[in-house]
């Protein structure tokens, strides 16, 4: 009975295979949420020397689940001048390309298991940095029909600036992004990594780097280039009239896209799942998703620093810097790595 | 059993860009249109990653539906989105016919040429798939196509020097202060 199961389902491993590793990766993301929220309003309350939450659990930990349910019990508020279908569709948006763009990154080497080999990635794209800068340039959608579809210009505002931002610093992420990808002479994530076993590509490509972690906030409208939700002046821009769940799926679409930001910055500059000082035993799939996991943790640390001691720059100057400094350094940088490429 | 599924979600992706290109020109709401229009190009992208074109399809959501679109509702948002009236007065109508009756009629003659060949190009599909599709869609791109490809970016170029000129530096001094 079971060998007639298993040979009839023999043919279709990979699917199941892959249907597995979506949910697995689909759950995680969703679930990781709350806690980087926690952690967000833990470390914002040390770094402004503050308690943070501690009221709920140990720690405070108990309150993303408290603020979990709250916004789950919420009333939906759709106001009548809105754009009904647009209105629901645009939070969707969101967090489907979020989730999407997170299964293209390998966060760990493949492992034979059953005499299978898995790998530790939903999908392995031959373009996958492509296809990750593909998506997630497609969830500025989400973000100006919510800005659309409200109808309240304040709302409209958040959407325009929003996408007016995002365009501008994808140029930046994708310059600096080249110098890596010209080094190592592929667009395979994974192939990135392995071309980094020896020394990772921030000392080979500093400015890149910088630039491409500035251009990283941008991209995750995050603080101090949070121009789209500016509260002094647009009261909570896009997301002005989102009230409940649907609120709650902007919010579970930055945050994923936090995550994605920071481990596609320790793919391309900080060697993945190669650790370099401390040697760390493999153990199936356990040591190299730690030390990404490590990776991950200390980029989304240094984004939630980057929250509490910058101030929200002006948006005239935001334009400003993309364009006249960001990109024209990025430009610099890929000249000088072509020329060492040629040379060398 | 696969290649049954396969060829079912090729056509469904197939139809489902069909659909979507109606929806573009039936709609009255300008925002509509514009969403039906990256539902078609996003079917395009996912058409392309089914026929193993990697480089196309992100190629096609970054360029068209990531950024082309996405200026396309900016200015229906600057503008504003009204529905646009049907204007049934004037030869609109019989014009458009006409245009259906001759797209149609070049169709029905595509369909008599029959049997097409595969064109063979100079790589091999082992090679491409050995090497990806970017890198060998690049060596064809800067070697045999390099002038039509270097003469494409300096006209782009040159759109956008003119673009910037037209709008920054009027021949004329015009007096904009009329509102």
């Amino acid at each position: 009975m079971i060998d007639s199961v298993i040979d009839f389902l023999a043919p279709y491993t990979f699917l199941i295979v892959g249907a597995v590793k979506a949910v697995i990766i689909a759950i995680g993301l969703l679930s990781s949420v709350p806690l980087l929220v926690w952690l967000e309003r833990r470390l914002m309350g040390r770094f402004q020397v503050r308690l943070g939450p501690n009221r709920v659990g140990p720690f405070g930990l108990g309150q993303p689940f408290a603020d979990s349910l709250k916004l789950l019990f919420k009333e939906s508020i759709v106001q009548n001048s809105a754009d009904k279908f647009l209105f629901y569709l645009a939070p969707a948006v969101v967090v489907f390309t979020a989730i999407v763009t997170f299964s293209l990154i390998p966060f760990g080497k493949p492992f034979e298991i059953f005499d299978q080999k898995i790998g530790m990635w939903v999908a392995n794209v031959n373009v996958g940095i492509l296809f990750v800068f593909a998506i997630s340039s497609m969830g500025i959608y989400g973000i100006v029909l919510a800005g659309l579809s409200s109808n309240n210009k304040y709302s409209l505002m958040g959407g325009l600036r929003s996408s007016a931002q995002m365009i501008s610093y994808e140029l930046t992420l994708g310059l600096a992004a080249l110098g890596v990808i010209m080094i190592t002479g592929s667009l395979n994530l994974q192939e990135i990594v392995d071309a980094q076993k020896t020394v990772p590509n921030i000392l080979l490509q500093p400015l890149a780097f910088v630039l491409f972690y500035i251009a990283g906030v941008a991209e995750t409208n995050r603080a101090p280039f949070d121009l789209p939700e500016a509260e002094q002046e647009l009261v909570a821009g896009f997301h002005t009239e989102y009230s409940g769940m649907k609120f709650a799926m902007f919010f579970m679409g930055e945050y994923i896209n936090m995550i994605t930001m920071s481990a596609l910055i320790t793919l391309l500059f900080l060697g993945g799942w190669h650790s370099y000082i401390i040697p760390v035993p493999d153990l199936l799939f356990i040591g190299p998703l730690l030390v990404f996991s490590v990776k991950v943790f200390i980029l989304l640390c240094i984004l939630i620093w980057l929250r509490s001691t910058f101030p929200r720059i002006r948006y005239d100057r935001l334009m400003t810097f993309g364009w006249k400094i960001l990109v024209p350094l990025a430009m610099l940088n890929l000249m000088v790595t072509s020329v060492f490429i040629v040379i060398f | 059993m696969l290649d049954i599924a396969y060829e079912t979600v090729v056509a469904v992706v197939g139809i489902t860009a069909i659909l979507a290109s109606i929806g573009v020109i039936v709609c009255a709401s300008p925002i509509y249109s514009a969403l039906y229009l990256i539902g078609n190009m996003t079917c395009l992208a996912l058409l392309f990653l089914l026929y193993n074109a990697e480089f196309i399809a992100a190629v096609q959501i970054i360029v068209y539906a990531g950024a082309v679109m996405i200026l396309f509702l900016f200015i229906i948002a600057l503008l504003g989105a009204k529905k646009e009236e049907r204007d049934t007065s004037s030869l609109q109508i019989p014009m458009a016919l006409s245009f259906v009756v001759l797209l149609f009629g070049e169709l029905l003659m595509a369909m008599t040429v029959g049997k097409t060949n595969p064109v063979e190009g100079k790589f091999s599909v082992d090679f491409i798939q050995q090497v990806g599709s970017a890198r060998a869609i690049g060596v064809e791109l800067f070697s045999r196509h390099l002038i039509p490809f270097e003469l494409a970016s300096a006209l782009l170029l040159v759109a956008t020097v003119g673009i910037i000129c037209l709008a920054k530096f009027p021949l004329s001094p015009v007096k904009r202060r009329t509102r």
